[in-house]
């Protein structure tokens, strides 16, 4: 029964907070840049707002690979553990990671290629060329950060000698942070995070200005609404594995949030302030600072366990 | 039924097919299938038996044998379905082409040959299977002519060479041991010691190598795959090249042994680590260079030389674990890979032989099957979860990271994440997009096309939810060869192996699956609306012009395509060029004029006569 009660909260925690993360992202830039700003609750009211629109349709791929694209984020959260459950007691206990025994990071990892893939389906099927552009860059981006992501990825595990996140994050609070035993792997994982959240310098992805929301380009109503929830997943997914990786987890859940929204602040600044770099200058960067960092952590990991 | 009948029946059926498609096109057809489907079925109730018996015996002093045991079964249930799978999609498309009854009878003779390798018993019998193989698929190589010709010479040439080395660790084994029975030199080899089994190995891996296009052995192979009948292609891509990896289990476990494998080469520099570090190479170049391709089979053509990369990687480990994936990715490159150039096949087919990436797009409209087929191919090949792709890779990263090789499991990673790129600019560039206008009203494939590419994308899913299923053969082979047996739930792995259970995934999916359709249901139908209505800010979008393809990825391609030529098959070219040269200048020698010769004799002669008086000879 409690495992029924994780399986439904573990996505809808990620739902309600990635949805009020995007609203205070929009509030921190808009503060930033000295203006006053949407409300934080915003994205709720575009999403319902959006449901209630009629789209049109290139086909049904178009219309699938959206729906594909959040059941991967969601399914993805139910891997990742969110904090000890003592604050909800009744309902779950130990860690809030519902199916924490079906699979590990290398599943996790996979299984954030589902929305991407998904999107980029959809979009492809929308037979426009700013939709195909955009998904040209997202997986050049994709591919620029995943190397440096897997080198992280490949010295946490070669540290903590498992592949199971829950195991990690328990190790993790035991014997200190992951940012303090991987320390370059944790610098490396930072910089690539405006990357992995698509946003500046890193938004290229979308850039409205350029390619009309690169593969949102054809999408509305219920389809973007859809699209708007995976974001607001996905943003959740990415900072929470960060705070898993590197941040001990959480005791519960509200200190799992609370480390959450620290790491999201410090995104945002540098979202707030940086203009958009090309593509070709995001691969550089990604596999010269990140990677670099990150291989070296790696070796160090290496020889100090052969050693 | 033994592994003699199978063979029997395999060889009389591409002897017959021929005979009979002198008199009917029909009749061969139907009994070529017929041939395929009951090897299929022969093999699948084989198994679990073991036999090994002597079906000629002193053959020039050796005794042919034929056995069948667990690997053996893996492979030939492999090679039969593939097989029979690509004779199936073969019946529309070579159907009103020339040398039809060639054609038939070269691709059921190239499947016999290869169930004849994974069922010999002896290294002599083989030989001879693997050459029947190399030489009936020259044949079916150059079938198009023209440039499928350049492609096959090169195939060939590159094969004889693989040939002479495995000959030559033939001999060397028989000049040891005095027998050429695989279980024999199994139990003789292990008090080998020093250098021997180094350089038989080194000789072997030579051929296999070259089989299988392990870099830098591997230029043959775009060629020959992109310039192959499609259905061949499949066969090519999906099995043959697996022979290769066959050989290379066969010697490194089946007859040197896993204790002795260890110590091979030097202290600080083994065998099987060598081939871990070219396994890697192999996944990662090949996958830099898939990206820049424009033809389909091409690109598919370096994707396989990619995974076959996997599968070595795996197997150079040396672990239980990594063996397991790499039988298991056999098993399921064979079966994505073919579904994607059967795929490919048939889009060929119905647009009249195009295959230019730039030149396609928009198809799901006119072959929804077979974009779905694609599609699912394309997943596996990446190994998203849920496809058979994931378990099979899922065993492999698991194996490298914990032996301690993060190198090694970033190679293999990378490789991944590449593969993403390349399926995608592959299902993009054919399926997605706009439909070119010429394209309005393709039809869909015909059923005969399309049944073979359901069944391939069924296996992938089965065995992506219930990997199970095969992992309780794989289990069992890898405990016959000196390993200690890998114990699998049919959903995945217990907590000692590390925590995957598919089938839960699965159900997790599903149930988020429905919740979003249900809250999407809330809102209104969306409007279709044609290709041609889309926002192009505000200007008209100009029909069938308005696609995405050319240089997909440009900004990578700009980065990386300096570096990305194929350096060894230029290397290979040059010096096949300077070779020529000095053939050429030896050829000079035979003047015509018999003064010269006589002069070539007096000289001769006249040495010999010195070299006796010196007292040299």
């Amino acid at each position: 029964m409690t495992r029924i009660i994780q399986l439904v909260l573990s996505p809808l925690i990620a739902l309600v907070v990635g949805v009020l993360l995007l609203g205070l992202s929009r509030k921190i830039i808009a503060r930033i840049h000295r203006r006053y700003g949407p409300p934080i609750y915003q994205p709720v009211i575009d999403v319902i707002r959006m449901m209630s629109q009629r789209s049109i349709s290139h086909g049904s791929l178009f219309d699938l690979g959206v729906v594909f694209a959040l059941a991967g984020s969601l399914v993805t959260v139910m891997f990742i553990p969110l904090g000890g459950t003592q604050a909800c007691q009744p309902f779950a206990h130990g860690v809030l990671c519902p199916l924490s025994s079906s699979g590990g990071l290398l599943v996790v990892m996979y299984l954030m290629l589902l929305g991407p893939l998904g999107l980029a389906l959809g979009a492809g099927d929308s037979a426009n060329p700013n939709a195909s552009i955009g998904v040209s860059r997202k997986l050049l981006l994709a591919l620029a950060y995943e190397v440096p992501f897997l080198l992280v990825i490949l010295a946490v595990m070669s540290h903590y000698e498992t592949i199971s996140l829950t195991e990690i994050v328990a190790r993790q609070q035991q014997a200190g942070w992951g940012a303090l035993s991987v320390p370059l792997s944790a610098v490396a994982a930072f910089l690539i995070l405006p990357a992995m959240l698509g946003v500046r310098p890193f938004d290229l992805v979308s850039a409205p200005q350029e390619i009309a929301s690169g593969p949102m380009a054809e999408y509305g109503g219920r389809s973007l609404a859809l699209i708007k929830l995976y974001g607001a997943t996905h943003l959740f997914l990415v900072i929470a594995l960060f705070v898993d990786l590197f941040l001990g987890g959480g005791v519960n859940l509200a200190t799992f949030l609370l480390k959450m929204l620290i790491v999201f602040m410090a995104v945002e600044m540098i979202n707030a302030v940086l203009p958009r770099v090309k593509i070709e200058d995001a691969i550089k960067f990604c596999w010269k600072w990140p990677a670099g960092l990150a291989l070296l952590q790696m070796a160090i990991t290496v020889l100090s366990k052969s050693g | 039924m033994s592994a003699q009948g199978i063979l029997i029946t395999a060889f009389a059926g591409a002897g017959l097919s021929y005979a009979l498609g002198l008199t009917s096109a029909r009749l061969r057809e139907v009994f070529a299938i017929v041939v395929s489907v009951l090897l299929v079925c022969l093999i699948a109730i084989t198994h679990g038996q073991g036999a090994e018996h002597v079906y000629y015996p002193d053959f020039l002093g050796l005794d042919l044998v034929l056995r069948m045991d667990a690997l053996a079964w893996f492979f030939a249930i492999t090679v039969s379905m593939v097989g029979c799978l690509s004779v199936i999609f073969s019946l529309h498309y070579v159907r009103g082409k020339e040398k039809e009854n060639f054609y038939y009878f070269a691709l059921l003779l190239v499947n016999a040959a290869m169930l004849g390798i994974v069922l010999s018993g002896d290294l002599l019998s083989f030989f001879i299977f693997w050459e029947i193989m190399s030489w009936a698929a020259f044949l079916l190589i150059s079938y198009k002519r023209g440039r499928a010709l350049d492609a096959g010479l090169k195939y060939v040439i590159m094969s004889i060479l693989g040939s002479c080395a495995m000959l030559l660790a033939l001999l060397y084994l028989y000049a040891n041991y005095n027998t050429l029975v695989i279980s024999d030199l199994a139990q003789q080899i292990r008090s080998a010691a020093g250098g021997f089994p180094l350089w038989v190995m080194l000789a072997f891996a030579l051929g296999f190598g070259i089989k299988c296009a392990l870099i830098p052995l591997h230029t043959w192979l775009p060629d020959a795959h992109s310039e192959a009948p499609s259905p061949f292609s499949a066969v090519l891509s999906g099995i043959l090249i697996k022979m290769g990896i066959y050989g290379f289990i066969l010697v490194m476990y089946g007859v040197v042994g896993l204790k002795l494998l260890l110590e091979v080469g030097a202290p600080w520099l083994h065998f099987h680590t060598v081939l871990c570090w070219l396994g890697a190479i192999t996944i990662l170049i090949p996958t830099f260079i898939a990206l820049l391709q424009d033809d389909a089979k091409r690109l598919l053509a370096w994707s396989s030389i990619g995974q076959i990369g996997y599968i070595m990687l795996a197997i150079g480990v040396a672990t239980s674990l990594g063996l397991a994936g790499a039988l298991f990715h056999t098993l399921n490159h064979a079966v994505f890979k073919a579904l994607l150039f059967l795929a490919v096949g048939a889009v060929e087919y119905k647009t009249g032989g195009v295959r230019d990436l730039n030149r396609l797009g928009g198809l799901i409209r006119r072959m929804p099957v077979t974009f779905a087929c694609a599609l699912i191919g394309g997943l596996g090949l990446i190994g998203v979860p849920l496809t058979s792709g994931f378990v099979s890779k899922w065993l492999i990263y698991k194996t490298l990271i914990t032996e301690g090789h993060p190198f090694l499991a970033l190679a293999a990673l990378v490789g991944t994440w590449g593969a993403i790129l390349y399926v995608y600019k592959l299902l993009h560039n054919m399926f997605l997009g706009q439909l070119p206008e010429k394209y309005a009203n393709l039809e869909a494939a015909p059923f005969s096309m399309q049944l073979p590419l359901m069944i391939c994308g069924f296996i992938i899913v089965l065995f992506g939810i219930l990997p199970g299923i095969p992992l309780s053969v794989i289990g069992g082979i890898v405990g016959t060869l000196g390993f200690e047996p890998v114990t699998a739930t049919l959903t995945g792995f217990g907590p000692q192996i590390g925590p995957l259970n598919t089938l839960n995934l699965c159900a997790a999916f599903a149930g988020v699956l429905l919740v979003i359709v249900a809250f999407r249901g809330i809102a209104a139908r969306p409007k279709p609306v044609s290709q041609d209505d889309s926002y192009a800010a505000g200007a008209a979008a100009p029909a069938g012009k308005y696609h995405h393809t050319v240089r997909f990825y440009d900004p990578l391609e700009r980065m990386t395509g300096g570096y990305l030529r194929d350096w060894v098959d230029q290397f290979y070219l040059s010096a096949a060029g300077k070779a020529k040269g000095v053939f050429n200048g030896v050829r000079r020698i035979y003047t015509g004029d018999v003064r010269t010769y006589v002069m070539y004799i007096v000289a001769l002669l006249t040495f010999l006569i010195f070299a006796h008086t010196a007292g040299w000879l």
